[in-house]
C-alpha cells in the first residue's frame, strides 16, 4: 500500500488552474522527484498535501488514512512533514532552541508543570534534550549550536530545517527545493545524505528540486508538471528523455504568452 | 549517517546561554537574577511605611505586568485588557472574602480561576485575529465586559462595592504595611520564577515559535490557536490573582473601578511598563513596574507636575521602542558588558545617571 | 417638552453622531491607508484641539474665530507625530506601532491636562447655533443639522478633491501603492504628512463638534485627563472604519452613520439594552472582525507570503 497518495487534487486561483486533477503515489521508503517549470504547481501540490491550501476537490491518503480535511498540524502528527522553498526558521531562537522546538509533538508537560518545575516538566526537558543531541550530530551541527539561524551560511540553516523536520519522526518527508541557494559541495553532500536518512529512518522522500544534477542521482521515480498538470511519470531516464517534458522546458515563449 | 558537510569555523560572536534551555546555567542565572531583585526589595526598608506602601503598590503591578510579558512577550500577542482582568479578579475577591467570609488565602486562586472562563471565551473570539485586528478586538472586549459584568446584579449582588479585610495568617496580621510588602515581594518573586519556568517548557517555547514565525511553527506540528489561547488564558489568571492582590492593597473594591475608560487607560499604563522593563524576560515586568510606581509617586509629589509624569513616561516609551525594544533588561545588559570592558568609565556612567535621575526627583520633591 | 419619541427625531441625533464617528473614523482610514498606522492615539491628537479652544475662548477669543487655530494646531501635532516618531518605524512590526501610538496618545492627553491645569471643569462655549428647530412638530436641534450638514460637504469635498485635484489623486497612489508611487516621483513623505494633517483635522473637528454641544445652551464642558473621547467614541470610530476593511473611505463614513443610528436607537429599547449601548458596538465590531478572518486555511496573502 502507497504511504502517500493524492487523488484528482484540483486548486484554481482567480480562474486560473493551478492544479488540475493531479494525482501522484509514494511507496513506503521510495524517494520521488517532482520536476516543472516555474509556476508547474509544484509549490502548492506540496501545500495542498501539507494542509497549508485547501483543494478545491481531491483527496489526500496518508498511510491509508484521508488527511485532506485536518490542519497542518494534525498531518504531522499523523506523520507528514515538510519544508519550505524558502527557509523558515524561528529568528530569535538558537540552533539548539529551534530544534528543542521540533520536538514539540514528542513531549506531553502542561504549563503548570513547567512553572512549578514538577518532575513530569523534569522529564520532559531531559527526553527533548537528548533528541536535540542526537540530531545534533546526525546533521552535524554542533559547531552551531548556540548560533542564531542570522548568523549560519545559507547552506547551514537548510541542514538546519532538514534536521528540525527529521525530529518530528514524518514517515514521509517532502523537500522543496532543499538545494537552492547553497554551495556546489554542499549540494554534493546533499544527495547521499537524504539516501542515508531514507535508509536509516525508513521514511519515504518527495523532492521537488531544480538541480537535475541530485534531482536525478537521488529519485527512483519522476513525476513531471506543468500548468498545474501531470505531463510525466516515470524512472529518471523516462522522464528525462520526454518529449513533453523537453517541450515544457524549451517551449517558454507558449507560455511567455500565456502569461 | 554521519554527512561529508565539512566544519567551517565556529562564527566568532559567542552567543549567551539559550535562555530557553533548562540548563545548569540557565537555572543558575535564575537564583541570581532572583536573589538580586530580593535584594532590591530591601531598597524601601529605609523609608518606612511610605516606601512599603510605594513598594506594595510595585509589587502588585509587577504581577499585573507579568500577564503582559507572557501574552505580548511570549507568544507576540497584544492585548489590551489585562487590567479588565484584573478587576475581574478583585471583585471576585471582593465578593468572596467579604461577601462569603472566605480567606484571602482561598480567594485570591479562585480569582485566578475565575478569570479562566471569561478569557477562555474572549480568546476563542480573538486570538485568530491578527495583531492590529487583535489589539482593536480586546479594546472592545475590555469596554463591553465593564459595561456588562461589573455591572451585572449577580456578580455585584446590586452593590457599589466591598471593603477588603487585610489577610491573616495565624498570628501573623498583613494588615500592616511592613508584613504586606513582605508578601507581595514573596509572592511576585514566586511569579517571576514561575513565568521564566514556562520559557523553558514545551509549551513556552511554542508560544516563542508561534511569535516568530507561525507557518513554521505549524509545519512542525504545534497546534498554534491553542498554544496562542493557552498564553491568553495563562495571562488572564495571571491578571486575575494579581488583582486579588490589588484589590487588598487599594483596600476596597468597586467595580466601577474597572470600567470604560479607566480599565484601557490602565490596561495600557500595564503594557507600556513592561515594554520599558524589558517585555521578554519575566523581570522586565519587575523593573518596570519598579521605574513606573517610582516616577509616578516622585511626580505625584508635586500635583502640578503630574501631567509631566505622563508626557515624561510617554516620551521614554517611545523612546524604548524606536531605540531600546529590548527595555530596561536590554540597558542592564549593556551595562553590564561596559562595566566589564570598561570598569572606570562605565562605573562613571552609572553614577551620574543614578545622580541625575536623584537630583530630579529631589526638585520635584522640593517643588511640590 | 414631550417624552413622545419621534422616529426622525432619534434618526437626526443617530446621524449626526454618526457623522461624527464618521469622521473620526475617515482619519482612521486615511491615515492607516497611507501610512499603516491604525492611530490609537487619534482621540489625543483631537483632544489637543478641544484643550486649545477651551483656552483661546477661555482668554475672550471668538469661539468662531478659535475653531480653524485649534484645527491647525491639532494638524500640527498629528504632522509632528508623524514626522518625528511614526516614519522611524518599519510597519511591518505592528506591535511595535500600536504601542508607539499608544505612546503618543498618552503624550498628547498628558499635554492637554497640563494646558487645561487643575480645575474641576471647563467650560466650551458651542460654536454652532443652539436652536431649536421645529418642523412639522418635530423639534430638531439646529447643531444636530449642521452636523450633518458639515459631514455631508466634507464628505462631498473630500470625495471631489480625492478625484480631481492634484494633490489628492498624489494621495491616492501612496494609498494605494506607496512602492510605485515613489518611483512615480511622488515624495511620499510629503504626502504621508498630508495624510496625517488632514486625518488630525478630522479628529479636531469631530471632537470639537460633539464636546462643545453636549450640554445644551451652556456647551459643553471638560475635565483635566478627560478621558471621554477615548471610553465612548474611539470604538464607535474604529467599528465605522472596520466597516469598510480599514481602507474604504466611503464605507467609514457609511459605517459612522450606522454605528450613530444603532446608538441612538438603542436608547429607546427597553431597560437593560439600553444601557449596554457601548457593548453592543462591542459585540458588532467583535462580529466584523469575525467575518473578515478565514478561520481554517491560508488567505491569498499568506499564500503569496508561502510562495515569495
Amino acid at each position: 500500500m502507497s504511504i502517500l497518495e493524492t487523488k484528482d487534487l484540483s486548486i484554481t486561483f482567480g480562474g486560473i488552474s493551478a492544479l488540475d486533477e493531479v494525482s501522484i503515489n509514494v511507496e513506503p521508503g521510495e524517494i520521488v522527484g517532482i520536476l516543472g517549470p516555474n509556476g508547474a504547481g509544484k509549490t502548492t501540490l506540496f501545500n495542498v498535501i501539507s494542509g497549508f491550501l485547501k483543494s478545491d476537490q481531491g483527496k489526500v491518503i496518508l498511510d491509508g488514512e484521508e488527511i485532506q480535511n485536518l490542519f497542518p498540524y494534525e498531518r504531522v502528527a499523523a506523520g507528514l512533514a515538510r519544508t519550505f522553498q524558502h527557509v523558515k526558521l524561528f529568528r530569535n531562537l538558537t540552533v539548539y532552541e529551534n530544534l528543542l522546538v521540533a520536538q514539540h509533538r514528542h513531549l506531553s508537560s502542561g504549563s503548570f508543570a513547567a512553572m512549578l518545575r514538577l518532575p513530569s516538566w523534569r522529564k520532559d526537558e531531559k527526553l527533548a534534550k537528548d533528541l536535540v543531541e542526537k540530531m545534533l550530530d546526525t546533521i552535524n551541527l554542533r559547531p552551531w549550536k548556540d548560533a542564531r539561524p542570522s548568523e549560519l551560511s545559507y547552506g547551514t540553516t537548510r541542514f538546519l530545517e532538514l534536521a528540525s523536520v527529521l525530529s518530528l519522526k514524518p514517515k514521509i518527508l517532502l523537500l522543496d527545493e532543499p538545494a537552492s541557494g547553497i554551495q556546489q559541495r554542499e549540494v554534493e553532500a546533499l544527495g547521499p545524505m537524504l539516501k542515508g536518512i531514507r535508509d536509516e529512518t525508513g521514511c519515504a522522500i518527495v523532492l521537488i528540486e531544480h538541480d537535475m544534477g541530485l534531482l536525478f542521482s537521488v529519485s527512483e521515480r519522476v513525476y513531471a508538471l506543468d500548468f498545474g498538470r501531470l505531463i510525466a511519470e516515470g524512472t529518471p531516464d523516462e522522464v528525462a528523455n520526454d518529449d513533453r517534458v523537453l517541450e515544457s522546458y524549451l517551449g517558454r515563449t507558449r507560455r511567455d504568452s500565456v502569461a | 549517517m554521519s554527512t561529508a558537510v565539512e566544519t567551517p569555523e565556529v562564527p566568532e560572536q559567542v552567543i549567551e546561554a539559550p535562555s530557553t534551555v533548562a540548563t545548569k546555567k540557565n537555572r543558575r542565572n535564575q537564583i541570581i537574577a532572583l536573589g538580586a531583585l530580593a535584594a532590591l526589595g530591601a531598597v524601601p526598608i529605609p523609608f518606612g511605611d511610605y516606601g512599603f506602601f510605594i513598594g506594595q503598590y510595585a509589587a502588585v503591578y509587577a504581577m499585573l505586568g507579568l500577564s503582559v510579558t507572557i501574552v505580548t512577550g511570549y507568544a507576540g500577542l497584544i492585548s489590551l485588557m489585562p487590567y479588565t482582568f484584573a478587576g475581574l479578579g478583585a471583585v471576585m475577591t471582593g465578593l468572596i472574602m467579604t461577601g462569603w467570609g472566605w480567606p484571602f488565602w482561598l480567594a485570591a486562586p479562585m480569582a485566578a480561576l475565575a478569570t479562566l472562563p471569561v478569557s477562555l471565551v474572549v480568546g476563542m473570539a480573538s486570538v485568530r485575529l491578527k495583531t492590529l485586528y487583535l489589539a482593536i478586538a480586546t479594546l472592545t472586549f475590555s469596554t463591553a465586559l465593564g459595561e456588562t459584568f461589573f455591572r451585572w446584579d449577580l456578580v455585584t449582588g446590586g452593590r457599589i462595592g466591598w471593603t477588603v479585610a487585610s489577610p491573616q495568617l495565624g498570628p501573623i496580621d498583613f494588615g500592616t504595611d511592613l508584613n504586606f510588602y513582605l508578601l507581595c515581594l514573596l509572592v511576585v518573586l514566586g511569579l517571576v520564577w514561575m513565568t521564566e519556568g514556562l520559557r523553558t517548557s514545551r509549551l513556552g517555547r511554542a508560544m516563542l515559535a508561534v511569535r516568530d514565525n507561525e507557518l513554521e511553527a505549524q509545519a512542525l506540528g504545534i497546534n498554534v490557536y491553542k498554544t496562542k489561547l493557552a498564553a491568553f488564558v495563562l495571562s488572564g489568571m495571571m491578571a486575575g490573582f494579581g488583582g486579588a492582590f490589588l484589590a487588598v492593597l487599594l483596600g476596597n473594591v468597586s467595580p466601577g473601578g474597572y470600567q470604560s475608560p479607566v480599565a484601557e487607560v490602565t490596561s495600557i499604563l500595564l503594557v507600556s511598563l513592561v515594554v520599558i522593563g524589558g517585555i521578554d524576560r519575566a523581570w522586565g515586568a519587575f523593573f518596570g513596574a519598579i521605574s513606573l510606581v517610582v516616577q509616578s509617586q516622585v511626580f505625584q509629589g508635586a500635583r502640578f507636575f503630574f501631567p509631566f509624569f505622563g508626557m515624561y513616561s510617554a516620551f521614554f516609551l517611545i523612546l524604548f521602542l524606536l531605540f531600546r525594544p529590548g527595555g530596561l533588561v536590554q540597558v542592564s545588559k549593556i551595562t553590564t558588558e561596559l562595566v566589564k570592558r570598561r570598569p572606570v568609565f562605565g562605573l562613571a556612567v552609572v553614577l551620574v545617571t543614578v545622580a541625575l535621575n536623584l537630583g530630579i526627583a529631589y526638585i520635584f520633591i522640593r517643588a511640590s | 417638552m414631550t417624552l413622545a419619541i419621534n422616529p426622525i427625531e432619534v434618526a437626526s441625533f443617530g446621524i449626526s453622531a454618526g457623522a461624527v464617528f464618521g469622521l473620526l473614523a475617515l482619519g482612521l482610514v486615511l491615515i492607516y491607508r497611507t501610512t499603516g498606522v491604525m492611530n490609537f492615539g487619534h482621540w489625543a491628537i483631537g483632544l489637543v484641539a478641544v484643550v486649545s479652544y477651551a483656552w483661546l475662548t477661555g482668554e475672550g477669543m471668538l469661539p468662531q474665530a478659535a475653531l480653524p487655530i485649534c484645527l491647525l494646531l491639532a494638524m500640527g501635532a498629528g504632522v509632528a507625530a508623524y514626522r518625528l516618531v511614526f516614519k522611524r518605524i518599519a510597519r511591518s512590526n505592528q506591535i511595535i506601532v500600536i504601542l508607539v501610538a499608544v505612546g503618543i496618545a498618552q503624550f498628547y492627553s498628558s499635554l492637554a491636562a497640563l494646558v487645561l491645569g487643575f480645575r474641576p471643569f471647563t467650560r466650551l462655549p458651542p460654536w454652532l447655533p443652539m436652536a431649536t428647530l421645529e418642523v412639522a412638530g418635530m423639534r430638531l436641534r439646529m447643531s444636530d443639522v449642521y452636523t450633518i450638514g458639515v459631514g455631508l460637504a466634507i464628505a462631498v469635498g473630500f470625495f471631489f478633491w480625492f478625484r480631481v485635484s492634484r494633490s489628492g489623486q498624489a494621495l491616492r497612489a501612496v494609498a494605494q501603492n506607496r512602492e510605485a508611487a515613489v518611483l512615480a516621483g511622488i515624495d511620499d513623505v510629503r504626502y504621508s504628512s498630508l495624510a496625517w494633517a488632514i486625518g488630525s483635522g478630522l479628529a479636531a473637528l469631530a471632537l470639537l463638534i460633539i464636546m462643545p454641544h453636549s450640554a445644551g445652551q451652556q456647551g459643553g464642558l471638560i475635565t483635566t485627563f478627560d478621558l471621554t473621547p477615548l471610553g465612548t467614541l474611539l470604538i464607535p470610530a474604529f467599528g465605522a472604519a472596520l466597516v469598510g476593511g480599514l481602507v474604504n473611505l466611503p464605507m467609514a463614513l457609511v459605517g459612522g452613520v450606522f454605528f450613530g443610528l444603532t446608538r441612538e436607537f438603542l436608547v429607546l429599547a427597553p431597560a437593560p439594552w439600553s444601557e449596554l449601548r457601548t457593548s453592543v458596538a462591542a459585540i458588532l465590531i467583535v462580529v466584523l472582525l469575525l467575518l473578515r478572518t478565514e478561520r481554517f486555511f491560508a488567505t491569498r496573502q499568506e499564500l503569496e507570503a508561502l510562495e515569495a
